[in-house]
């Protein structure tokens, strides 16, 4: 009964992971997620937005005047520079939009600082041109410290401007330039070099329908020309896709890019559809992978039985328990009757090995991955445990067992005999921008608050243990295979 | 460098700079104006809101020069900063005490005079820096002008060959400078005649034989500053005070300062005041007025204006507010927090109207108005030549509150930017007026723009085109758009187009529609803006469009490569090679037809494209094996 109950709950926790997002992540042209205080905030079109506390489960009830389209939110110093459209580009009017930027020391609703600037107007089209000056983006070069916008939407072209950091009004002299056409809610991006523009293709607003797609191009200069990957210029409609459809949810659209650490980056974006959720648009929040260079949105991680990889010396994670031999008869090359014919061998089962295992804590290592129970992992979201920035935690476990993946005070690994929901048996898991993952308990028994700093790590090709996330180091990453 | 055009700015900040001030992305005061190689120098002091560093807080704060120049006193250009109080050897780092310079030229030097706060001692000092050019750099000496303790310096260059320094602080004083322009030669000479009250800022100047000195004056107890003047027949005085050349200011503000020049045969006056700080007169702003002489050499008195100096192109931003004259129209700030946004002015209703002289219509060609109002009822306002009975060049409707749209249910009180299409298009320069027609309107600026030339039409002996360098063919013969009731291109599925293709196809042999043959100035023929000018609607259009294609010889293994927004069918030769299906952006070779031969000789290509919502356009070319554009073709224009 026991049993039946434990995979029931998987194929709840299964059936809400399928959510992109869950509470109600109920948005449409999210802004690039924000952190103010400890909280994520992301605003759409209309008047409103989303917090989240943990940013996996998303709640309505930020605040932003001002209405019309898909605006974006910065952190630029210690103030929020927010930029929006305030017309609906070409929806029940013309296409004379406009562009305005305000400023808020908070985006808490609820905080005494709570209060947006007048608005300022930066850009417009005055509905005669082939310009919709309409869901604006932000980006604040790294590299020289300039703040520019993107701006535009399907009617016409996507045009750049600059903007001055300290006062989010228009650099004085700054002539607007074209940079792509027939995109819309695009939204540029600084890494490694190279400036990237985003832009959404495809229908709009047409639910199940909806074949919205997040296409990229790049550029040595944020002035462009910006080119995909085989060699055509945005302003002549090239693109390369990042995300579109799957997933059961439909038409992606406006990206906003997220850096958590070095090498954790999330995407952003709405879906104009989620089979699961009533069809609704939804925030997802997925991982992004940079492959040669260009951003590539990865599927979100739901979990499920794996190798744990260590990209190290590629060892498998394991129980540290007897190795039991498998019998077979064996048969010298030179004798084998090519007439005889084959059979599958059964793999080694869980039931064969595991009394041999101890009863209380087991500890772990890493070794040749032999595909046997000990090295097999289940890896399922623990819905009620709350998340991080694009997922719920998991817990570890080994397949078929109860038998849990733990961290321990002095900043080991373990295993429990039995998942009891307590912190150090969550897993934070993250795919990183080159493929791999960071795995990270949620929290170090003993140490206060929520851990961000510790993550599996191969101290040596056999030893695994936690120490502190390093990019730089295989010992950080992990692959989670099955096979 | 950084360059004020006018036209090309946008946004709050973007005025053209025919009005006053003249200056507006910073504070600027005093200034000194020279002419130096045909061109007008504008040498203000720069005022800054008090650092925390600057002891006297509330006070005047100016820290370095800019300076700037123009060839039409309308676009500045600022050279940026030419001197800063760090660089001053003797002065101090933090004195923030660079007040009124001087800037003359002499045997090919330029030298820069300034006072500034001495690093021993109190008050002022005055040095000079040097330059080859008058943009600096300007390296300054490494001691200031010995006996030279003041504020306000002033040089005249008289045309024996002499020169003077004139200054203030204390009793206005005035001494003669030596040849290297770097020490006095003669005693210093407290000016005598001038009246009573206090006087600071001397500019000091020749014409027609006499010398004229130019101050600042405080001519009433507890009033602020006038300009005034006096003259004399040599160049240290003593003086024949004349009176007045510009009154104190309306506001209060307290200060002025000034200095005149000619320029191209009119004489003009700059000087300051605090329109972008009006509740705080130490941050101030150059204004420039026209200046006249009367016959006996005095000057006639100068009303500053909002208008300012200087012709605006029609295609510049025109900031209304700073209009020449006006009838029931009252000016207001944008935003009284921040005055820098710059001031609208409303028209009361039915009879108001502001007049604005001086704007080139020469350079509009296939133009509109844009114009940033705001109201709180629907109204409408017209703009017209020269009087508020002219010809309308325009007329604008402002609907604020309207019954229907998602987005845009009470406008009333928004800023908006609105166009109208000109019915008449001014010649020259003239006067525009501005003529409420219904309800109360504020306006804050206005702007002509041309219309991008889309296309060309094309002659009939005119020779054949070639395909762009890209292989793009630009030269088609197209119908004037059929009307089509299409609200949204997900209707597009393949059945439904070869439904509605085949339909019209067949109609074709019997449509009396209009051909245009056409050169497109882009490499994707912009379908919308043809429908907009030659047909009845833009959205919800059918295009016919046809093109010859003429080849030397047969040109095998080619492909057509398309792209259309949105949905388009193409026959070559009477043949079906492609159809782009479904709710389509126009993208560059998003489809291509199997290998094609072009047949030497006379090739047809003929496209249909059917758009809803959307802006219609289409690029097509043909691609080789090696997918490189085929450019060995020309295209007739029969």
């Amino acid at each position: 009964m026991k049993r039946l109950l434990t995979i029931l709950s998987i194929i709840t926790c299964q059936l809400s992971i399928v959510n992109s997002q869950t509470g109600a992540p109920y948005i449409h042209d999210p802004s690039t997620i924000a952190e103010c205080d400890g909280r994520y905030y992301t605003f759409g079109t209309g008047s409103g937005g989303l917090i989240s506390e943990d940013g996996w489960s998303w709640h309505s009830g930020a605040e932003r005047p001002g209405g019309g389209a898909a605006p974006d939110v910065m952190k630029i110093g210690d103030r929020y520079l927010c930029i929006y459209g305030a017309t609906g580009g070409g929806l029940g009017g013309g296409h004379n939009g406009r562009i305005l930027t305000m400023w808020n020391k908070t985006l808490d609703p609820k905080s005494p600082d709570f209060r947006w600037t007048k608005a300022v107007e930066v850009a417009s089209s005055d509905g005669m041109e082939d310009q919709d000056a309409i869901d604006p983006s932000l980006l604040l070069d790294p590299a020289t410290g300039r703040l520019w916008c993107s701006y535009g939407t399907y009617f016409g072209t996507i045009r750049l401007i600059e903007l001055d950091p300290k006062t989010g009004e228009r650099v004085r002299g700054d002539v607007e330039k074209d940079i792509a056409i027939d995109c819309e809610a695009t939204d540029l991006i600084y890494r490694n070099g190279w400036y990237y523009l985003l832009g959404t293709h495809g229908t709009c607003c047409d639910g199940v329908n909806s074949t919205y797609n997040i296409v990229v191009g790049r550029s040595r200069s944020v002035e462009g020309p910006y080119i995909d990957n085989v060699g055509r210029d945005m302003f002549h409609g090239g693109g390369r896709m990042v995300i579109a459809a799957g997933d059961r949810k439909t038409g992606p659209g406006h990206f906003g890019r997220t850096v958590i650490n070095e090498g954790v980056e999330v995407m952003s974006c709405h879906f104009e559809a989620d089979f699961d959720m009533s069809g609704r648009s939804v925030l997802g929040i997925r991982p992004l992978l940079w492959k040669n260079d260009w951003p590539v949105a990865a599927e979100a991680f739901r979990g499920g039985t794996f190798e744990i990889e260590s990209e190290r010396r590629g060892y498998s994670l394991e129980l540290a328990v007897d190795f039991v031999r498998m019998e077979q008869e064996r048969q010298r090359f030179w004798q084998i009757d090519p007439n005889e014919p084959v059979k599958p061998l059964p793999n080694q089962t869980l039931e064969e090995v595991i009394d041999k295992w101890p009863e209380g804590n087991i500890p772990v290592r890493c070794s040749d991955y032999m595909f046997r129970p000990w090295q097999r992992w289940t890896v399922t979201p623990v819905p009620e445990a709350g998340g991080y920035l694009s997922a719920p935690y998991f817990r570890i476990v080994i397949e078929g067992t109860e038998r849990a993946l733990s961290a321990t005070a002095d900043l080991e690994v373990t295993t429990v005999p039995q998942f009891t929901g307590s912190p150090e048996q969550l897993w934070r898991i993250e795919q990183l921008t080159d493929g791999t993952f960071r795995i990270m308990p949620k929290s170090i028994p003993g140490r206060e608050g929520t851990n961000t700093r510790y993550v599996l790590s191969s101290i040596a090709d056999s030893t695994p243990t936690l120490a502190e996330y390093d990019f730089g180091s295989d010992n950080s990453k992990w692959n989670l295979r099955n096979h | 460098m950084k360059t004020i055009l006018p036209a090309i700015l946008l946004g709050i900040a973007s005025a053209a700079l025919a009005q006053n001030p003249v200056i507006r992305d910073q504070y600027t005061a005093d200034p000194t104006a020279r002419v130096f190689n045909n061109k007008v120098y504008l040498y203000p002091s720069h005022d800054i809101m008090p650092p925390a560093a600057q002891q006297r807080q509330g006070w005047f704060s100016m820290e370095d020069y800019h300076v700037f120049s123009s060839e039409n006193l309308t676009d500045w250009t600022d050279h940026g900063v030419i001197l800063n109080q760090e660089n001053v050897p003797w002065g101090r780092s933090d004195g923030y005490a660079m007040w009124a310079p001087d800037c003359v030229e002499k045997d090919g030097k330029y030298y820069f005079y300034f006072p500034d706060a001495p690093k021993s001692g109190r008050g002022f000092a005055v040095g000079v820096a040097v330059a080859d050019s008058p943009e600096g750099p300007f390296i300054p000496e490494a001691e200031p002008i010995p006996g030279v303790m003041g504020i306000d310096p002033c040089v005249l260059l008289d045309d024996d060959g002499r020169q003077y320094i004139y200054w203030a602080g204390g009793p206005m004083r005035g001494a003669s400078l030596s040849s290297n322009m770097k020490e006095l030669d003669g005693p210093v000479t407290q000016m005598e005649g001038l009246p009573e009250g206090f006087k600071e800022g001397p500019f000091a100047f020749k014409r027609n034989g006499l010398y004229y000195l130019t101050f600042p004056w405080v001519r009433k107890e507890g009033g602020t500053e006038t300009l005034a003047y006096a003259m004399s027949t040599s160049p240290l005085g003593p003086w024949d005070f004349k009176g007045i050349i510009m009154a104190e200011h309306a506001n209060r503000c307290w200060t002025n300062h000034h200095s005149l020049v000619e320029y191209r045969g009119q004489w003009y006056l700059f000087y300051h005041n605090n329109f972008f700080s009006p509740r705080d007169d130490k941050r101030r702003s150059v204004c420039i007025e026209k200046l006249a002489f009367n016959a006996d050499g005095t000057i006639r008195e100068v009303t500053p204006t909002m208008r300012g100096v200087g012709i605006n192109k029609a295609t510049e931003r025109i900031e209304i507010d700073r209009y020449s004259s006006a009838e029931k129209a009252q000016t207001a700030y944008i935003d009284t927090v921040t005055p820098r946004l710059g001031a609208c002015v409303t028209l009361q209703g039915k009879g108001s109207w502001v007049k604005y002289e001086g704007v080139d219509f020469s350079c509009l060609d296939d133009a509109y108005l844009t114009i940033g109002v705001s109201a709180v009822e629907n109204t409408s306002l017209c703009v017209r030549e020269k009087s508020a009975k002219g010809k309308v060049i325009a007329r604008i409707d402002v609907t604020v509150k309207s019954e229907n749209g998602t987005f845009r249910r009470d406008m009333s009180g928004q800023w908006l930017t609105l166009t109208a299409p000109l019915q008449h298009t001014p010649k020259g320069i003239t006067d525009l007026v501005l003529t409420c027609e219904g309800e109360a309107i504020s306006v804050d600026w206005l702007r002509f723009k041309n219309r991008p030339r889309y296309f060309t039409e094309v002659a009939k002996n005119a020779s054949p085109a070639h395909p762009d360098s890209q292989g793009f063919i630009r030269r088609w013969r197209m119908m004037t758009p059929i009307a089509v009731d299409v609200r949204s291109n997900v209707v597009f599925t393949d059945t439904w187009l070869r439904s509605k293709f085949a339909d019209e196809l067949a109609k074709l042999p019997k449509r009396k529609a209009r051909w245009y043959t056409l050169d497109s100035e882009n490499y994707n023929v912009k379908l919308f803006r043809f429908a907009e000018k030659y047909g009845k609607q833009t959205y919800g259009s059918f295009f016919w469009c046809e093109t010859v294609i003429d080849c030397p010889q047969d040109i095998a293994n080619v492909r057509l490569a398309c792209g259309s927004n949105g949905a388009s069918m193409w026959w070559l030769n009477g043949e079906e090679v492609l159809m782009l299906e479904g709710d389509r952006r126009m993208v560059e070779d998003d489809g291509m037809s199997q290998r094609l031969t072009l047949k030497k000789g006379r090739n047809i290509l003929r496209t249909a494209v059917i758009n809803g919502p959307g802006l219609s356009d289409m690029c097509v070319r043909f691609i080789n094996e090696k997918g490189q554009p085929v450019t060995s073709f020309t295209v007739l224009n029969e």
